[in-house]
């Protein structure tokens, strides 16, 4: 009990032994942040985040808990002085997704149609599994989210969430009940993406600030990046499906490209994590490697690989296709040749393997 | 019994600021996004490292705060190590300094935090930079070292009567 009580001083008051403490630690750290510094993903790490993931899980659903609540009352606040400027948007906006919805609609006889075909095989659907984000790191360098699902839901690492925006990111570390999400603008993160209407392939680096550049390493000629263009996730390297909504292109330079995030991190709360069955190519191309999210479609098209001719979404005679892939069903998969039509993408049959 | 609580509760508040940086690195994790995200957590780990090695390093030894350190790392997913040699280095500054600033005036001692504060930047930049092998940008962390400063008053007032009325004991 003396340890305890009268000696309390010499173990949190005394300063003799301060200073080979202090000396002590500061070695610790050191030989532990070069370690790290070598070996990040040494699996004795990933074990410690994980399991400290898992300790603090309940802490944190329960401290976000009050600030989600907080946050939703001052949130209401700042809406009721801006909800003028916010109607005209979202007048405009529902004006865009109207023809949007237009489209949509054609589009679906169209595949509707496909589908009829013998040579269809359907995409495994995506199974998306809901969290909410609980905990994220508000260091300068350190770009992640917690949120509370873990690997007893389904969640892997790997996998691609989204919120209702577009990507967010991907899992890193999942524990039992609770996984972290690798942001987009994290300097680890890399990502493949698409550009569309360039039809450049490309890898999305996260460079710590708000807007991550996709590196540009080679373009063919008459490749073009410009802003405005739509960033789409690409497949490539069969980890992420294809057509998630990225973002849009920002800013060009000769070396990289800005890419402005469709997901506002500071508002993201619920996410959802995409269990995507990537499906085997069993035969030489019998599969259809189809990469459809359920919800998360990007809006144009999902063209072939950067040597198909750049066709223009939108203005395709619809009916045409699906009589004449009737006419002459081809050996391949059905979907390759349609490139306007193609929700059920075709491009990974030379790249995502 | 009764001694037995007595003393639980001495330790526990002994534990004080232990447990302050503790909580400071949990609010670090939690979703907070002060102004909707456009204001940075401020970094409530180090005004307590810094606060208490000034006033009394005794009641935050050096193994307190690499726990401090530890969870913040974990919780945050950045690589092991960092942080409890920021907050240690912060501690080895205010105690070099102690001398100097015991019994100044508040703003005084408010200028040594931002000084240790934007120091610390250098070094976690530094590191953070050779870690992913680029020259990282240094706005962000700028604006979260400047809210930190910024709120470091607020803060010392509190921890100040708590280290009066709770830390030791009355």
């Amino acid at each position: 009990m003396d340890i305890l009580g009268q000696d309390k001083r010499e173990v949190f008051g005394g300063r003799s032994n301060s200073q080979v403490g202090l000396l002590l630690f500061s070695l610790v750290s050191l030989i532990l942040l070069l370690s790290s510094l070598y070996a990040a993903e040494a699996s004795v790490f990933k074990k410690a985040r994980e399991t400290a993931l898992e300790a603090a899980s309940p802490v944190l659903t329960f401290v976000s808990g009050p600030i989600g609540w907080v946050r939703d009352r001052v949130g209401d606040v700042g809406d009721y002085f801006r909800v003028l400027d916010q109607n005209k948007a979202l007048r405009e906006e529902n004006a865009a997704l109207r023809q949007w919805e237009d489209e949509a609609r054609s589009l679906r006889s169209v595949i509707a149609a496909l589908e009829e075909l013998d040579v269809y095989k359907a995409p495994p659907s995506a199974k998306p599994i809901n969290a909410f984000v609980i905990g994220e790191a508000n260091d300068a360098y350190a770009h992640s989210m917690i949120v509370n699902a873990g690997s007893k839901d389904g969640a892997a690492a790997g996998l691609a969430a989204i919120d209702e925006r577009g990507m967010i990111g991907r899992l890193v570390d999942v524990s039992a009940n609770a996984s972290r999400i690798l942001l987009l603008n994290d300097i680890q993160s890399r990502i493949p993406v698409f550009v569309e209407g360039s039809f450049v392939e490309g890898l999305l680096v996260g460079r710590s600030t708000s807007n991550p550049t996709i590196a540009i390493t080679m373009l063919a000629n008459g490749d073009r990046i410009e802003p405005g263009q739509q960033v789409i996730t690409s497949g490539a390297g069969g980890v992420l499906p294809r057509g998630l909504a990225v973002g849009v292109v920002s800013k060009v330079t000769e070396k990289e490209a800005t890419v402005e995030l469709s997901a506002d991190y500071a508002r993201t709360r619920l996410v959802r994590i995409i269990n995507y069955d990537f499906p085997q190519v069993v035969e030489t191309e019998a599969e259809t490697p189809a990469e459809e999210p359920a919800e998360k479609v990007a809006p144009a098209s999902q063209p072939a690989p950067p040597a198909a001719q750049p066709a223009p979404v939108v203005s395709q005679p619809v009916e045409a296709r699906p009589q004449a892939a009737a006419a002459t069903p081809p050996p391949e998969p059905v979907v390759t040749t349609q490139e306007p039509a193609a929700i059920v993408a075709p491009p990974a049959a030379d790249e995502g393997d | 019994m009764s001694s037995r609580a007595e003393n639980l509760a001495r330790v526990a508040r002994a534990a004080t600021p232990t447990l302050l940086g503790i909580f400071g690195a949990v609010m670090l994790a939690s979703p907070l996004r002060l102004f909707q995200g456009s204001l940075p957590t401020p970094l409530i780990p180090l005004v307590v490292v810094y606060f208490w090695s000034l006033y009394s390093p005794g009641h935050l030894p050096a193994a307190s705060i690499f726990a401090i350190g530890i969870i913040q790392d974990l919780l945050s997913g950045g690589p092991l190590g960092l942080w409890p040699a920021i907050y240690l280095t912060v501690q080895y500054i205010a105690i070099s300094q102690q001398s100097y600033f015991l019994g100044r005036e508040v703003h005084v001692v408010w200028m040594g935090f931002a000084v240790a504060a934007m120091s610390v930047s250098v070094i976690l930049w530094l590191f953070m930079s050779l870690f992913s092998g680029a020259l990282l940008p240094i706005g962000g962390l700028v604006l979260q070292m400047l809210t930190t400063i910024a709120v470091y008053p607020i803060f010392a007032i509190v921890f100040g009567s708590l280290h009066r009325r709770v830390v030791i004991e009355v």
